[in-house]
């Protein structure tokens, strides 16, 4: 048997529920629509790359008689064109409307998912600030019933865009010349931002630029690149920011005190991380206190922080997809890499990855520390 | 319905709307000829909406006379269950194509299905034993790559599409004309079938099916891993899993798969087959070899193919064996024999499981689990309930988006039509594909006709003594410019030849002549007509420099081949006529030189 058959049969014990794509193009965006559906798009540079609305397997959306639908395959159930290629996508909640920014990073493209045919048209464009080259914008969405969209690629062209009206809402109004790397809207007035140097920040749009930071992570911050998430906001004490470093180093941080890490530890991760553009750390919603990483190779590691405290350094993942190694590679063609990673909002255990060569993966890993 | 030079495709269907369920039936009209593609059940219904609405096709008139032939693509119901009611009840006495394991296995589903519809349901308007018997006496067998002659203009052949034992894809030619008919198929080969493969026959419609155009499939590694887990978790508690099949091919992968895991593991759980398989093994045996992939055709070379280490050999006794196993039991839908008796047996512990690998008909226990229905009413009102695990898993082999891209890249034809989609829904996949591949794509609905203009070439030969003359001109032909030739089109037993005029005549026996035409030019010249003849032949002379103008002995002047004579007519001796004379050939330069002479001569120097 070869190893894609061992690993095959490991993959039983290890994972309730496993499925595995090929998509027509690699994608670095995994946008949720309701629970049932994801949006995927391109990002090559020379050619016309696809946006895809995908429809989840049957199998993943039911809850009753799982066993009576045999349909395991993923519907394109929209599609589009895009010329240039696109690194993040946001849906624009209750409507039918898709923000997407990409290379050159002049503009950020709005699109329309249609109603009564399976097409995705542009249809508008929102204009940046800067302009830069080699830089994207990163894109969050305020949702209410006028919708605002959040924007930059630097701290000082970070703005707050009414799509409707596109008047500026909001404008970091600031000098600094940081690299964003996220950008996340936490509720009707505040959103957290991450620069590439790790400096953190949380901002409320009801006063001028204030916001709450940190500074850069504290010694051995030689270079590194550092992405975030905030977890659960406003849902009680305890750390719910995580930051991600391109070294491996996983910190968890309290809102309340951003400048001192609740604690920090070293993920097992080969380093450096060949492309630190692609980290990624993401808040389980449906488990408490448990992260996902990917971006440093082919896996996607899922840790429990439950008991991390100060004194922790280095810390085992509770488990890891290897998926993307054995089934995609066969030895020959380079190391595939995660581009991208997402929970399942409604089953706590169920997991999305994609990698840069076009494979995307679903899978509900097993919890093998718990009783059987 | 082929005007000059200008042909035309025209596309029905009878197809249905919905995934698993719908039918297929394909009305192609290609250079005059009428060829039906499959001629499907449509499952969903009980009445006479599941078989296609045949007077589409012609209002008044037999269909005999009308179809050129009809071609089936493979066994499975939606595309050959309305055949015998097609051929037997409405009428139809041409040919059948399919290819031999299709023409095999067709009459026995087809028995089945009857079976189940008449004596489990009861139905009034269906066809007979015996109209299947006679249905297939229509049946003309061929093989793969195999080019049929159907009549001495319409040609046909089959091409391996994997999917199913048996099924093929079809090439239909008329001419320089084709059309490819996919039917089912599958491009990614799995443990008993290739996958499906065609040349670069550059047709100019290919018509493929599109109910999974828009889907994305999960890998056959994890749709294995699936089977094996459930399989795996339910012997692993002590229970039992029944999984009924129809016979060779599904049956074939899951029992290899089986075997290999079996293997790896060191499980000592038995794995039995019912004897109803294993007697229709050897039958099937000869048929199964060619289509199955390289891979299988090894390993039989090795041993017969039910010579299993870990699966042997059902006696309905095991049944009632305690502890955990594993049955292939017929038939598939669970609607009689031996694979009912087992269920029956197991379904009241929810430690076992029946796995059904395939579509059930309605009217079958198979249908009705599968629904949902947990308490069922047997054979003397009898209700059994159902406590065993049911899991459908759908082992059908299809090309999805990617599949379908494939082979459009891998025959090249000009245009490709998808059926049963829903149109609307699939202007992104139209547009890929246009965009991608660069053909044209259509997407008609369900009754629609689509109608393709094509611009066939007529093959003309030339003769090599006109080549050769044309050749002689001097000049020689250029490969991007268009030369203009002079020949005559003989039209003769659908042969089209070009010749020179000459050869024409000769062929048909005719007297070649020549018609010349005169034309006198009066002249004022008081000289002699020598003297104006030499007038004549130094003006063109220094006028026509391109042309061979010539002062013959006798005194006439020559333009190429036309000739110049001056006279005086004896009434006048101030007045010369120039006769000019040319052939028909000459007309252009005879009329212009004719004109050029009516002006007049220039003045002779002093």
């Amino acid at each position: 048997m070869d190893p894609a058959d061992d690993w095959l049969v490991d993959s039983l014990r290890l994972y309730q529920d496993f499925y595995a794509f090929d998509l027509s193009g690699a994608t670095r965006v995994l946008e949720w629509i309701d629970d049932k559906g994801v949006f995927v798009a391109g990002y090559e540079s020379l050619k016309k790359n696809e946006i895809l609305h995908l429809k989840l397997p049957l199998r993943l959306s039911v809850n009753e008689n799982k066993g009576l639908f045999p349909e395991r395959d993923f519907k394109v159930r929209h599609g589009g064109f895009s010329d240039r290629s696109i690194f993040d996508l946001k849906h624009v909640p209750h409507t039918r409307l898709l923000v997407t920014s990409g290379l050159p990073g002049c503009y950020l493209q709005v699109w329309q998912v249609a109603e009564d045919s399976d097409v995705i048209k542009a249809v508008s464009t929102i204009t940046v600030h800067e302009k830069e080259e080699s830089l994207w914008p990163r894109v969050a969405v305020f949702s209410a019933v006028a919708p605002r969209v959040l924007h930059g690629a630097r701290l000082r062209s970070l703005q707050v865009v009414d799509l409707e009206s596109r008047k500026t809402t909001y404008t970091s109004d600031v000098s600094d010349s940081e690299e964003l790397s996220s950008l996340q809207v936490l509720d009707a007035d505040t959103f957290a931002f991450c620069c590439a140097s790790g400096q953190l920040g949380l901002v409320d749009t009801r006063q001028k630029w204030a916001p709450l930071e940190n500074r850069s992570p504290g010694p051995g911050s030689g270079g590194e690149r550092w992405c975030a998430e905030v977890g659960s906001w406003g849902q009680g004490p305890g750390p719910s920011i995580a930051s991600l470093g391109s070294d491996g180093r996983l910190c968890l941080l309290d809102p309340r005190d951003l400048c001192h890490p609740v604690s920090s530890v070293q993920c097992p991760v080969s380093i450096p991380s060949p492309d630190p553009e692609l980290l990624r750390v993401t808040w389980a919603p449906g488990l408490k206190n448990c992260l996902a990483i990917s971006g440093f190779d082919g896996t996607v590691q899922v840790y429990d922080a439950t008991s991390w405290d100060g004194t922790r350094s280095q810390v085992e993942p509770l488990f890891t997809h290897r998926g993307h190694i054995f089934l995609d590679g066969n030895g020959m063609d380079p190391a595939p890499l995660v581009t991208t990673h997402t929970w399942h909002p409604c089953r706590p255990k169920t997991l999305l990855s994609a990698t840069n060569d076009a494979s995307l993966h679903v899978w509900d890993w097993v919890d093998l520390r718990a009783p059987h | 319905m082929c005007g000059a030079g200008f042909g035309h495709f025209r596309w029905l269907a009878g197809g249905g709307a919905g995934q698993d369920v719908g039918r297929s039936c394909i009305l192609v009209s290609i250079a005059g000829k009428n060829v039906m593609l499959d001629c499907g059940m449509h499952m969903g219904f009980n009445d006479d909406r599941r078989f296609p609405d045949f007077s589409y096709i012609t209002q008044n008139g037999r269909l005999t006379d009308f179809l050129d032939c009809v071609i089936i693509s493979h066994f499975h119901l939606d595309h050959c269950g309305a055949l015998p009611y097609f051929s037997e009840m409405v009428g139809y006495d041409g040919p059948i194509y399919m290819t031999h394991p299709t023409q095999a296995i067709c009459p026995i589903l087809l028995e089945d299905y009857r079976k189940i519809a008449v004596d489990k349901k009861g139905e009034a308007n269906f066809f007979t034993s015996q109209m299947i018997k006679d249905c297939m006496k229509k049946v003309v067998a061929v093989h793969l790559h195999q080019t049929v002659q159907v009549d001495d203009e319409l040609e046909i052949k089959a091409y391996y599409a994997g999917h199913v034992l048996g099924a093929a894809m079809f090439q239909i030619k008329v001419g320089s004309e084709s059309v490819v008919y996919t039917g089912d198929y599958n491009m990614t080969p799995d443990r008993h079938l290739g996958a499906a493969w065609i040349d670069k026959c550059r047709p100019n419609l290919l018509i493929t099916e599109s109910t999974y155009a828009t889907t994305i499939r999960d890998s056959k590694r994890c749709r294995e891993r699936d089977f094996l887990k459930k399989v795996h978790e339910t012997v692993e508690r002590g229970g039992k899993v029944l999984i009924p099949v129809f016979a060779l091919g599904r049956a074939q992968e899951l029992c290899i798969l089986l075997e290999t895991f079996w293997e790896r593991m060191n499980l000592k759980v038995p794995i039995y087959f019912s004897t109803g398989l294993t007697e229709k093994a050897n039958h099937y045996y000869k048929l199964f070899i060619p289509w199955t992939n390289q891979k299988i055709r090894k390993t039989f070379v090795q041993r017969n193919m039910f010579e299993f280490k870990h699966i042997k050999a059902f006696d309905r006794a095991f049944a009632d064996n305690p502890g955990p196993m594993v049955v292939f039991a017929t038939p598939g839908m669970l609607h009689a024999g031996q694979s009912l008796q087992i269920f029956r047996k197991w379904a009241g512990n929810e430690k076992n499981m029946v796995i059904m690998p395939g579509y059930c008909v309605q009217g079958t226990v198979g249908h009705k689990i599968l629904s949902g229905q947990r308490k069922l009413e047997m054979e003397g009102r009898q209700v059994l309930e159902v406590k065993m695990q049911v899991e459908y898993m759908s082992f059908s082999a299809h090309a999805d988006a990617k599949g379908i891209m494939q082979l459009v890249g891998q025959a090249e034809p000009e245009s490709v039509l998808l059926v049963h989609g829903e149109a609307k829904k699939m202007e992104f996949l139209k547009q890929k594909i246009e965009q991608e591949l660069r053909v044209s794509c259509y997407m008609p609905a369900n009754g629609e006709t689509v109608t393709l203009p094509t611009s066939p070439s007529i093959p003309v030969g030339i003769s090599l003594g006109l080549l050769k003359r044309e050749m002689a001109q001097g000049l020689l032909p250029e490969a991007k410019k268009p030369r203009l030739l002079h020949g005559t089109l003989i039209m003769k037993d659908s042969n089209f030849r070009l010749v020179s005029s000459e050869q024409a005549l000769k062929e048909l026996g005719l007297a070649e002549h020549q018609l010349r035409f005169t034309c006198r030019v009066h002249l004022h010249d008081t000289r002699k007509e020598q003297e104006t003849a030499l007038r004549v032949y130094s003006h063109l002379k220094s006028i026509l420099k391109d042309h061979c103008v010539q002062h013959l002995p006798d005194g006439s002047v020559t333009v190429e081949s036309i000739l110049i004579q001056a006279a005086a007519p004896s009434e006048d001796p101030g007045t010369k006529v120039l006769l000019v004379s040319w052939t028909y050939q000459d007309e252009e330069l005879g009329s212009f030189l004719t004109s050029l002479l009516k002006k007049g001569l220039p003045q002779a120097p002093s």
